[in-house]
């Protein structure tokens, strides 16, 4: 039973990790319509900054310095290679982004070598909290209740605030936003550094859970695609249903059966596609048009 | 490396032998790739290497036909080829280790991933995009789990050792793949040693996989598997079944890949699990993408030059990976087509300016014609029918309670004021869309629920509201294909013989060309011509579908004057041999042309009878004039 | 400001003020396809001009080629003399010309009131209240907390119109308002049309509906194959029923 609670929590944990990789991935192809293989490198990047950084200055400056260099890497990403490829065939862009994420991948291998690194946690944040029956590591429930934070700020950012109105308008229609006078092009821009942003900062938050090497970005990208498939591509509460869905999923299987926990998400997935190809909550319609 | 001989098959050529030329591209790629390895020696790959790159090429030509000629990104191909290993080395291991056959290992091999490939393909390959690229990666991953997990056959994550692969045999020989070939001394680039007979082998299994892709390319299959990736919609509608040509190309690409992970694993003598890893799915993308897709000889340069910098870069820089990330993002970049088209000729037909039509006017039959034995205009049975049809799309009824019937051999126009519904009515009676209520009857039968492919081959064909074309194909060809789909059905895996040997293909587009006065442009590209030219071909290819009901949705749209009433004229005689219904705004048209009309408005049917009628109707003038009488507008 | 080329049918002559919106001999595009050729019209502050046409002449393509949308290859259009052909929608949307197209193109993924807020926040200068929107529009009160996809296609129309009155607009582009609404429907929009034409907004009305458009406007211009071909009152087009026959569809 305790065995049990442990496998939830840590399928929260897991969960959410994916759910934020998850939510970016599906906002930028909702504004964008780029199908983005290389989301995990933002994840990635966002780890080593996040580590150097932690190591040098402290883990607070980290989680500051590792959205903000994602971001920026991000946008020039968006202006200098992506851009052409917007309108293009999907299949284009899924090349063109498994390339980046090849590029980053093994520039991140050259620099910081082929090692396992993880951020050791200040004493402080070394306790564990009692929680019922079981104790459990304060910094995961930190990191837990931290990415929640984040995502109802993307909820309200998306559903409240103007910049928000004019991305999901340009979700349906850009065209027509654009003859409203809307900047369609700077709310892109916005959103898509938003999204790498979401993706270096829970990177930098999770390298002292989760130990970084350079693969970890496609180790985390490839479940995040099988999530925003289950949710339904485009859809938020799809990327977190699907997410802690996918996470709680991995977790209890390695508790029952640890090697088919890889395994289990792909065979979740699959049966989603072959029999609600849309995702759980996705609309019907995103699928024709990508 | 090969040159690259694949350019001049493009286009009809002075008659020569085909033979010879099948002759001539085996000496020339069988020379190339007896100068490989020479050439691989002096910039320092090891002895195994050309062997390897020849045996893995031939994963990556299977892996190829799927993203160049079907225009699907599979990344979970490593399931075959690790697959194929597997299979491969189990059944030497296991199942004979008395007798091993290497024959019929690789056989058994290509057989297991084919029905793997059949059966994962079945599920995938109505999938695009990311969809089908994640599916086929998530089918990859269970068929990984199985070899990892499968230990008492697989030794699980240990692999496979010492695989027997030393005898083929052939005839009554049985020769030794491991024999060293003859020493070479290359003069200042040292001694090319230890290859061994295997490389001949892989040689001579590359040559035929390429002879046999060769043929496909050019066969009817190839040719159809083209025109479904250029453009889906008109390959559905002009009758050919596209899910099960991708399931062809599939199953196909799926045993070549097989076969080359089991050669593989026999070349080794081992398999390791890495081999059906998401790693070795990635890198047939990569193989593919850097030699150029939709070449023949891409995919074994790309895995050449890719296989070399992994094994012989990677000794010189750490940075080996990083350069051949960024060939690949170059390459995608820069030269969308691959590296093979560095090489390859920018061309253009030469003989498409010196061509005219050869069409004569025949006095045989037409046969455009299908001997129908219809009853004729007023007898009992109505040709189409529809009863209470209606289309919502979500909160919004684009069409409600149609009733509809037009008799054999009538000339019907469709009008109706924008928005009325028209376009979606033909597109239920085309099967481009399903009704949300009510029956379509043809003939008699319920066609509701079949599909707009099989309505095709039953007789229903449509020309579109924007012409829909193959853009990239000249008129020829777009009227061959619908012409070619016509006679040999939905589906029809002829993967050798060339549809240039059907001369029933030609004659009839030749008449559907020639019927909408295509004649003169017959080899300019479809993209090229003018708008109503456009138009004109689409009819045509709508037209070599042998149809028994036309479809025409705005026919005239956008042409000059001069245009349309030539068009009126074509339309007027197509349709002494067929039913035609017909949209149009051009009302002088419409009443001269019809011999009745159905006037839709919001959705359903506001009027039916002869021009006159029509003209005469109150109903119609105020649906018409937006709710304003004559009087209010004299006013 | 430029001459119209020659080879266009005759420009009726300049007006002694320089018009707010001037096309001047555009010639677009689709791909080979040569859509308008040497399009030329004005149109004076405070009025009201319907370019009518049967479908598929090019009347939505001289709209899109005005807002940018679709880029003329060769001409000018100039707002109030500012040179607009080289913007982008959103810049020239921004100037104050706003088009309102054929498919209304409300976002049905957002409320009615949603439709309208984005209005407001991409507006450079508000224009219309909100208040002042309701008045005009009751119904669209009633539904601000409806869906774009769960409202009637008259609704829809108002929502559409009621976008562009949000904003500081100079030039109100209205492609066939009227079309596909019920007759009961058609008077209510012509309505509102009559109520931007006295609230003194220009405007240029794209009509298949021949006395919707005649009922409103002071000038009408008639396309026919990419061309103008006539430039007159509505009182000419209502008698003459040759040019009616010949370009119109009665």
């Amino acid at each position: 039973m305790d065995a049990l609670f442990q496998a939830l929590l840590g399928g929260l944990v897991l969960g959410l990790i994916y759910v934020a990789i998850a939510v970016g991935l599906t906002i930028i192809f909702g504004t964008l319509r780029l199908v983005n293989f290389a989301h995990g490198a933002f994840y990635a990047i966002g780890a080593y900054v996040g580590l150097v950084v932690a190591e040098r200055i402290g883990l607070i400056a980290g989680l500051i310095a590792a959205p903000i260099a994602v971001a920026i890497f991000a946008l020039i990403l968006d202006r200098v290679v992506l851009r052409p490829f917007y309108e293009k065939d999907p299949t284009a862009q899924l090349l063109l982004t498994f390339g980046i994420a090849l590029v980053v991948e093994e520039s991140l291998r050259l620099i910081f070598g082929a090692t396992t690194l993880q951020y050791p946690l200040p004493e402080f944040l070394k306790g564990s909290a009692t929680l019922g029956p079981i104790q459990y590591p304060a910094y995961r429930l930190l990191f837990a209740g931290g990415v929640i934070v984040l995502l109802l700020l993307v909820w309200l950012f998306i559903e409240r605030t103007n910049y928000g109105l004019i991305v999901r308008a340009g979700i349906r229609d850009r065209i027509m936003v654009q003859l409203l006078g809307g900047n369609i092009r700077r709310a892109s821009s916005i959103v898509f550094a938003m999204g790498a942003a979401i993706a270096g900062l829970v990177g930098a938050a999770a390298s002292p859970i989760y130990s970084v090497d350079p693969s970890t970005g496609f180790a985390f990208l490839v479940p995040s695609f099988v999530v925003v498939v289950v949710g339904g591509l485009g859809s938020f509460w799809g990327a977190v249903l699907g997410g802690l869905l996918i996470g709680e999923l991995q977790s209890v299987t390695t508790l029952v059966y640890a090697p088919a926990s890889q395994v289990i998400i792909y065979l979740c997935m699959a049966l989603v596609l072959l029999f609600r190809p849309q995702g759980l909550l996705g609309e019907s319609e995103v699928i024709r048009q990508s | 490396m090969t040159p690259a001989t694949a350019t001049s098959d493009a286009h009809p050529r002075p008659p020569r032998s085909v033979l010879s030329a099948d002759v001539r591209f085996a000496l020339v790629t069988a020379l190339g790739l007896v100068l490989f390895p020479l050439l691989l020696h002096p910039i320092g790959g090891y002895a195994g290497l050309a062997t390897q790159i020849l045996i893995v090429s031939i994963a990556t030509i299977g892996f190829n036909l799927l993203l160049g000629y079907a225009g699907m990104l599979s990344y979970g191909h490593a399931m075959f080829y690790g697959g194929g290993g597997y299979v491969a080395a189990i059944l030497l291991v296991r199942l004979m280790p008395a007798h091993p056959n290497l024959w019929l290992a690789a056989l058994g091999a290509t057989v297991v991933t084919a029905l793997l490939a059949l059966a994962v393909g079945a599920l995938t390959v109505r999938l695009y995009g990311i969809y089908f690229a994640l599916l086929t990666l998530a089918f990859a991953q269970m068929v990984y789990f199985l070899i990892e997990q499968g230990k008492d056959w697989t030794n699980g994550d240990d692999g496979i050792q010492s695989i027997p692969n030393a005898l083929v045999a052939l005839g009554t020989w049985n020769i030794d793949l491991t024999t060293p070939l003859p020493a070479m001394n290359l003069g200042p680039f040292g001694n090319l040693a230890d290859i061994k007979l295997w490389y001949v082998f892989a040689a001579v299994m590359l040559l035929i996989v390429l002879l046999f892709m060769r043929a496909l390319n050019r066969s009817q299959f190839g040719e159809v598997l083209d025109a479904i990736r250029e453009n889906e919609q008109r390959s559905v509608f002009v009758g050919f079944n596209a899910s099960a040509y991708r399931l062809a190309a599939f199953t196909i690409s799926g045993a070549l890949t097989g076969f080359s992970g089991a050669l593989r694993a026999l070349y080794d003598g081992s398999i390791g699990v890495a081999n059906a890893g998401i790693d070795r799915s990635g890198s047939f993308v990569i193989y593919a993408v850097v030699g150029g897709v939709q070449t023949l000889f891409g995919p074994v340069a790309g895995t050449a030059v890719i296989m070399f910098l992994e094994n012989v870069l990677s000794a010189v820089t750490p940075a080996w990976r990083l350069i051949e990330g960024l060939i690949f993002v170059g390459v995608i970049v820069f030269l969308p087509r691959g590296l093979s088209t560095i090489f390859k000729q920018r061309q253009k037909n030469p003989y498409a300016v010196f061509k005219r039509s050869l069409a004569l006017p025949t006095e045989e039959p037409d046969p455009l014609l299908k001997p129908t034995g219809e009853a004729r205009p007023g007898g009992p049975t109505s040709i189409i029918e529809t009863l209470k049809l209606g289309k919502s799309f979500g909160h919004f009824a684009a069409n409600r309670d149609i009733d509809f019937r037009v008799d054999p051999g009538e000339l019907r126009a469709v009008i109706g004021p924008n928005g009325a519904g028209k376009t979606t009515f033909f597109n239920l009676i085309a099967g481009t869309i399903a009704p949300t209520a009510g029956t379509i009857r043809y003939k008699g039968r319920d066609i509701s629920r079949v599909s707009g492919t099989s309505r095709v081959h039953q007789g229903i064909a449509k020309a579109f509201q924007t012409a829909n074309l193959y853009t990239d194909q000249t008129v020829r060809q777009n009227c061959r294909l619908a012409a070619l789909a016509s006679i040999q059905g939905a589906f029809a895996p002829q993967v050798f013989r060339r549809s240039t040997r059907l001369a029933d293909v030609d004659a009839l587009a030749e008449r559907a060309m020639s019927r909408l006065e295509l004649t003169g442009v017959e080899d300019v590209r479809a993209g090229d011509l003018s708008h109503g030219d456009k138009k004109r071909l689409d009819i045509a290819i709508a037209l070599a579908t042998q149809p028994q009901i036309l479809l025409l949705d705005e026919p005239v749209a956008g042409m000059s004057k001069d245009e349309a009433r030539k068009t009126e004229a074509l339309i007027r005689n197509l349709s002494l041999e067929m039913t035609v219904l017909v949209i149009e705004h051009d009302m002088e048209m419409v009443m001269g042309l019809s011999d009745s009309i159905t006037v839709l408005h919001q959705g359903t049917v506001l009027a039916t009878g002869t021009p006159a009628e029509i003209q005469a109707n109150p109903r119609v003038q105020e649906a018409y004039l937006g709710g304003h009488s004559e009087a209010e507008l004299a006013h | 400001m430029s001459t119209p080329d020659t080879g266009a049918p005759a420009p009726a002559p300049a007006p002694v003020t320089q018009p707010r919106l001037r096309v001047d001999a555009i010639n677009t595009y689709y791909g080979d396809s040569h859509v308008l050729r040497d399009v030329s019209l004005h149109i004076g502050a405070g009025e009201t001009v319907a370019l009518l046409g049967r479908n598929g002449v090019g009347k939505t393509t001289t709209l899109k080629s005005i807002v940018g949308w679709q880029k003329p290859r060769t001409g000018s259009v100039t707002l109030d003399g500012e040179e607009l052909v080289g913007c982008d929608m959103m810049s020239i949307a921004r100037k104050g010309i706003s088009l309102v197209p054929e498919e209304r193109r409300i976002f049905n993924n957002l409320t009615v009131a949603e439709n309208l807020k984005i209005a407001q926040v991409t507006a450079q200068k508000p224009g219309w209240t909100l208040d002042h929107v309701f008045e005009k529009f009751p119904r669209l009160r009633e539904r601000l907390t409806h869906k774009g996809d769960e409202i009637s296609g008259g609704e829809k129309q108002m929502l559409a119109i009621a976008r562009a009155l949000l904003q500081d607009v100079k030039v109100l582009l209205l492609d066939e308002p009227t079309e596909g609404l019920a007759p009961l429907i058609v008077r209510e929009v012509e309505n509102v049309i009559r109520e931007i034409k006295s609230a003194g907004i220009t405007t240029l009305l794209v009509e298949q509906n021949l006395y919707s458009a005649l009922a409103v406007a002071d000038r009408c211009y008639i396309i026919d194959q990419g061309e103008i071909k006539f430039e007159g009152t509505p009182a000419q087009v209502r008698t003459d029923e040759d040019l009616r026959r010949r370009y119109l569809h009665v």
